[in-house]
Formats: C-alpha cells, structure tokens, sequence
C-alpha cells in the first residue's frame, strides 16, 4: 500500500510531498493550511500511465456538421473519434490507433461526465463510437463498464438504456450484489483523508471499480467552466468523479480544488489505468458550470480533444473556455476581484458573477506532480479540421 | 379467475397511467398522512391495489404498505437491486429484477409463488394479458412467460436493450428497443408483425389507443404509428430526448420531454394542445386523470395541471423521480422520490 502525506501551506503558496516541496501557484493566502493523507495501492507504472504514451500532445478536432437539427451527428462523431485518434497516435487505421493502449482482456472503464444540462453531459455518440472502437479491438461489452459517481444522473441521461446490451452502467453510489455479495460501491482501504472546513467526513473514498474492477479507464470528460476549479476538465472528472465526499473542498467562496484535484489523481489507481482522454465539446460551457442551467452560456464547440497527457489537455481547454469568455466580455477564469463574486442566483443570471475565486491552478499542482505538460510551448498542439 | 381480473396490459395498468386507481382530484395535497424511508433508492414508480402500495426499491426488495397508515404488510427479498415496476394480476404481484428473473408473489402473503430465470438485468414491468406475461429485458430478450408457472414460452433476441414496458393488445405486443425500432411482435408466437425505425433508442413505454401506437423516441420526436402496419401517422418534434411513456386522457396525448416540457398533443393529428412551463429534465410518464394530469420531475417537483388548458393546479416539492408516477386518488397522493422515500399526502 502506497501512502503519502501531502501538505498544503496556502500562505507560503506551497505542497511538500515528504522532502519535496513544489511551489504552487496558490492564489488565496486566506485558506489554512491542509494536511492531505493519501492511502492506496502500489501499481507500479507503465509506459501507459499518466502523462501516457504521447505526454504533451493534444488534437483538437472540429467538425462543422458535428451538430445536424440540434442532435449530435453520430457519423460526424464517427468521423471525429476515428481520425482524432489517428492523428494522436500517428497510426494509419484507425483499429491499430486503439490497439496502441487496449487488449482485448482489458476490463475497461468508461469515466463519463453525467453533469448538467442533458446538453452538456458526454454525449451518447461518443460514448458509442468509444464502444464500438474496442470492440473492433477485440474488448467484448461484458469487459466494458460505463462509471460515475452518482447513478441518478447517469440514469436520467439515460446511459443504462442506450448503449449496447452487455456493458455495465454503474454508479459508484450504488451497492453491488456479485454471486450473492453484497458490497458498497466504494473502496475502504482506498482513501483520501483531509479536514477543509471543519467537515463531519473527512474521508472520500476512491470507487471499487477503479481500485479492483477495471484495468484500463477512458476519461470521457466534457469541455466546461466550473465555478469552483476553473475547468472541470480530465483531471476534475477523474478525480471528484471517481473519489466519493469532494464538494466540501470547496465552500463559501474558497476552495481547495488546487491541489485536492491533482493529489487524487496521483493515486496509483488512477494514474495508472487512465490512459487515454477523449474530452468531448461538441457543446461547451464557458460559464456556471458545471451544471450550466441557463442556456445562454452554453455554446457549439464541435470538437473533441484527444491525448494521453491529461493536464496537457486539460491545459487547452483551459486556453480555450478563456477565449470565448474573452469574446462575450466575462472574466477570465483566474479573476480575484471582489465584486464579482455572487451567490448561486447571480452566476447563473450573469456571466461576470461567480460564488468562488476559481483555481485552474489545480492544473499546474498536477504539472508539478509528475501527471503531465502545463507549459503551453511545450504542448505539440494538433488542429484538425475533420469535416 | 377471468382474463378482466388478471389483465395489467402496460405501464401502470393502462394508457391513463393511473396504475389501476382513480385520479380525480384537483385540489393538491397538504398534510401528510404518511411517510417511509426506505435503505436505496427508488427508481421504479409505486402501484396501489385493493388498500396496498406496492414499491420496489434498489436494496433489493418489494414492499407492501397499507395505504392508510403506511404499515408495512410484508417485504420480499429479491436476489439483487430492483429498478422494475410492479405490476397486478389477479392474485399476483410481478416484477423484473438486476438478478435477471421475473417473480410472482402472492400479493397477501409477499409468497413466491414462481421466479422465471433470465439473462440480463431487467428494469421493464412485466404485463400481463391472457395468462401469459410478457417483459423485455436489458439483454435484448423479450419474452412471453406463463402467468401460472412461469414457463417461458417463447424467446426473441433483439440488437439492443429494452427498457420500454411493452403494451399488449388482443393480437400483438408493442415496444420499443435501444436500436431505435419499435416494434410489434405477434404474441402468440413473437414473430414480427411489423417494424418501425425512428432516429434513436426508444426507451420509453408506448401508449396504444384509436389504432395509433404512441412511442417517444431519444431522436427528439414522439411518433404516432398505424396500430395495424406500423406506418407512421404523425410525428411531432420535441426540443430533446424522450425517455418518459406517454399517457393518453381526453383524446389528448401527453408526453414529457428531457426538454423539461409536457406537451399536450391531439391524438388525431399530432396539432399541439398546450405546452408546460419548464420543468427541467423529466424521464417519469405522468398520469392523466379526469380533469387533470401530473408529472413528477427529476429535480424534486411535483406538478398537476389542468387537463384541457394547461393551467397549473398544484405543485410540491418533495424529492425527485427517475422512473416514478404519482398515484392520485381523491383521498391521497402516493410519491415516491429516488432519495428513498416514499409519501403518502392528503
């Protein structure tokens, strides 16, 4: 069992790991410092695990019939997963790009972000075509499984009616009877612990089917602003989506998602199976999210990011939900002013209101803690125009 | 036991979606008469029959409340979680469960009277209509079972899941499938009779009445199809996914989008009726009543309408449904919430 303290000094701006100290970007002086007590398995690393095979490399690719009479295209999507992979991989089929991360034993999981608005959850067509390319590799259903946290939301997106009989939707929160057993959704010996605010929990648990179940993760997270951490990008969903209790880090206009979000996805578990992120904008978000009630803020992106690298990519979504804020005249992301700061009312009236001073920062601390490529000169940035 | 007592044709019992019971009233609920709390969540709607709620709940087990006092009359232990609704016939209480079965209780006892052993999870309510039961199940199987012994009849293997509850009328079984067909299998021998495609899944429950087959589709659309052929008689594009049954009342049609609009159609001709307010995401069918209907949402609301303007009556504010309908009678309103609860209001 792997375990680390992590300390977080808000007023010194920085995150000691044992005898290593990093300097963080630690934007708001005011928080007390947080001790953060990481338990979980040793999995040895791989050339798959976190930043991956390709570390700094991101294709965006847009199609600009990705959207046909308000539905997702589904061939549009086909169109798009298959040569973004392509072109992340530099394979010329588009089975030999899958075959790069998969095998047809791998029990893999599907990390989808079932949040928001039915407009800017992951989007069924992809969800489909992500199928459909294991199983040309070989990946039978039964060796897939479609995950969040909260099984609510995944059931009124409908993921459990829509994909292909045979692979698993499952929420974390829900308790699974196996051969008679009867087990929680959660891992106990598998944890972060932390005090924020004074909390009665101060443990979240990481979910089992990432701690024991699958060996491989797909991170399927949507293009979205998030009032508390700025982006929730690759990091965000795998992080608060697969470790339970993680809305107390953020509260009364603090949080302490930088450098929560970046600790959890250091965790064995998850830094090593996750080894490919396809972050789905067909429909964006540059404001109120992550569940984006007011329409007005969300936007026709039609693109998908591909790449290995999750901070890399997490690092251009951040580059861009920036430019269409730039565009209709809202705050940037890392804005500190006061007066913008508004309770849940006001953000979802106004895009120059917020409830928290965000921290996209977080993406930095995960730079900074080995996961992958914050340095914009450094990300080999692909654009691809599919169609 | 003749075929009037044993039949429980679709959803809820029929095309109103009233579960069997009266819904009558117009006044909303104010006090509340009872609650229980339940270990999982609900996702599945509660049924009422002769003065016992029936709910099925994620821990695992069905549970028979009086309706009066909420008094727990018996629970039956499945063998996983339970996303199914129950449904009545004769002496019976039916449901599909996540261990792949159907069972059939004695509805005084909780009893297992039979379990029909099955592939994968099933989340679609069993109907029932000449002593055989038909169900469809997330394996892409659908089908027909012997009401008396639970010996399955015949079996059709579809591509996709089914989630939709079939509906079964003297001659054919309507239902929709997640490879985007609707279809209409002969019931005596599970052949087609005819298919129909739309442009995504269909996951809700149809309505047939008048010779139209009612089905909303995750293509955005709700069809009206030829009870007979199968060939499309109107069609009505709504602003997202449909995952909510129909219920018809009045010659009107009404069906909830993911949009978060009920929309009121005619049946003849598709022409929209009135159309609701936002309501966010809803994916339960509501119930038409005489002079109302209702609709619980996913966000926690319960609201009713006036049935022929639209004009909201009442709401609450009580907890949220997946796949739960009110039961309203003149004397209570039966909820349950995917929180877990379940409320009796007067």
């Amino acid at each position: 069992m792997d375990r680390r303290t992590f300390v977080y000094q808000a007023a010194l701006g920085t995150l000691s790991v044992g005898l290593v100290k990093l300097k963080l970007h630690a934007a708001d002086f005011t928080l007390r410092d947080l001790r953060v007590d990481l338990q979980a398995p040793e999995v040895p690393p791989t050339r798959l695990s976190m930043p991956g095979l390709f570390p700094g490399r991101v294709v965006e690719a847009h199609h600009s019939a990705a959207i046909v009479n308000r539905r997702v295209s589904q061939p549009a999507m086909r169109e798009m997963v298959e040569r973004g992979m392509k072109a992340l991989t530099g394979e010329s089929a588009a089975k030999d790009a899958w075959a790069r991360f998969f095998e047809p034993s791998d029990v893999v999981a599907l990390k989808v972000n079932p949040s928001g608005t039915p407009l800017t959850t992951t989007s069924m067509p992809l969800v489909r075509e992500v199928i459909l390319a294991l199983n040309a590799i070989g990946v039978p259903n039964r060796n897939i499984i479609v995950y969040d946290r909260n099984s609510d939301q995944l059931q009124v997106n409908g993921y459990h009616a829509l994909v292909p009989p045979g692979v698993r939707v499952a929420g974390l929160d829900e308790r699974w009877t196996i051969k008679g057993e009867t087990r929680s959704g959660y891992d106990r010996d598998v944890y972060c612990e932390m005090d924020c605010f004074g909390e009665r929990e101060t443990r979240s648990y990481l979910g089992r089917i990432i701690s024991s179940d699958a060996n491989k993760i797909i991170n399927l997270p949507t293009l979205k602003e998030h009032n508390a951490s700025g982006v929730t990008g690759c990091l965000k969903n795998l992080a608060y989506g697969t470790f339970n209790n993680v809305d107390r880090t953020h509260a009364k206009t603090k949080t302490y998602t930088d450098p929560v979000i970046a600790i959890m996805c250091t965790a064995g578990p998850i830094r090593s199976k996750a080894v490919l992120n396809i972050m789905d904008g067909i429909r964006a978000v540059y404001h109120s999210g992550p569940f984006a009630w007011n329409p007005e803020f969300v936007w026709e992106a039609k693109t998908l990011l591909f790449g290995t690298d999750p901070v890399a990519v997490d690092r251009i979504e951040l580059e861009i939900v920036e430019k269409k804020r730039r565009e209709v005249g809202a705050p940037s992301l890392w804005d500190r002013n006061p007066a913008n700061l508004g309770n849940t009312a006001d953000m979802q009236r106004t895009a120059h209101k917020n409830r928290f001073y965000r921290e996209p920062a977080h993406i930095r601390t995960a730079s900074e803690l080995g996961l992958g490529t914050w340095d914009l000169e450094r990300i080999d940035h692909k654009r691809l125009q599919v169609g | 036991m003749d075929d009037s007592t044993t039949n429980w044709v679709t959803l809820l019992a029929g095309n109103d979606r009233r579960g069997g019971t009266s819904a009558a009233r117009t006044k909303g609920p104010d006090e509340l008469i009872w609650k229980a709390t339940l270990p999982e969540s609900i996702r599945s709607s509660p049924v009422l029959h002769a003065g016992v709620l029936y709910v099925t709940c994620r821990d695992g087990h069905l549970y028979a409340f009086e309706n009066r006092t909420g008094k727990e009359r018996w629970k039956f232990q499945a063998g996983a979680p339970i996303h199914s609704t129950p449904s009545i016939s004769g002496d019976l209480v039916l449901f599909g469960c996540d261990d792949g079965a159907v069972y059939a209780l004695d509805h005084t006892s909780g009893g297992l009277r039979w379990r029909a052993e099955g592939g994968g999870p099933i989340w679609t309510s069993p109907v029932v209509s000449s002593g055989l039961v038909y169900i469809g199940s997330t394996d892409g199987t659908f089908k027909s079972v012997d009401r008396n012994n639970g010996h399955v009849g015949w079996t059709r293997q579809l591509p996709g899941r089914i989630h939709s509850t079939a509906y079964v009328s003297d001659r054919l079984a309507y239902f929709g499938c997640s490879d985007g067909r609707v279809y209409a299998l002969d019931h005596a021998s599970g052949r087609d009779a005819w298919v129909h495609e739309t442009g995504d899944s269909v996951t809700a429950a149809p309505a047939v009445v008048n010779g139209l087959v009612l089905a909303g589709s995750e293509d955005y659309s709700v069809y009206a199809l030829d009870a007979a052929s199968g060939r499309l008689r109107w069609r009505v594009e709504t602003g997202l996914g449909i995952a909510s049954a129909p219920a018809v009342a009045d010659g009107r049609v009404f069906v909830a989008s993911k949009d978060g609009h009920l929309y009121a159609l005619a049946l003849d001709d598709g022409k929209e009726v009135w159309k609701s307010a936002s309501m966010r995401t809803m994916t339960a069918a509501p119930v038409a009543g005489d002079s109302i209907v209702c609709i619980q949402t996913h966000y926690g609301e319960t609201h009713a309408f006036d049935i022929k303007t639209g004009k909201e009556l009442w709401a609450a504010n009580l907890g949220g449904s997946l796949q739960s309908t009110p039961i309203v009678t003149p004397e209570a309103v039966y909820l349950a919430t995917y929180q877990g609860v379940v409320y009796a209001l007067r």
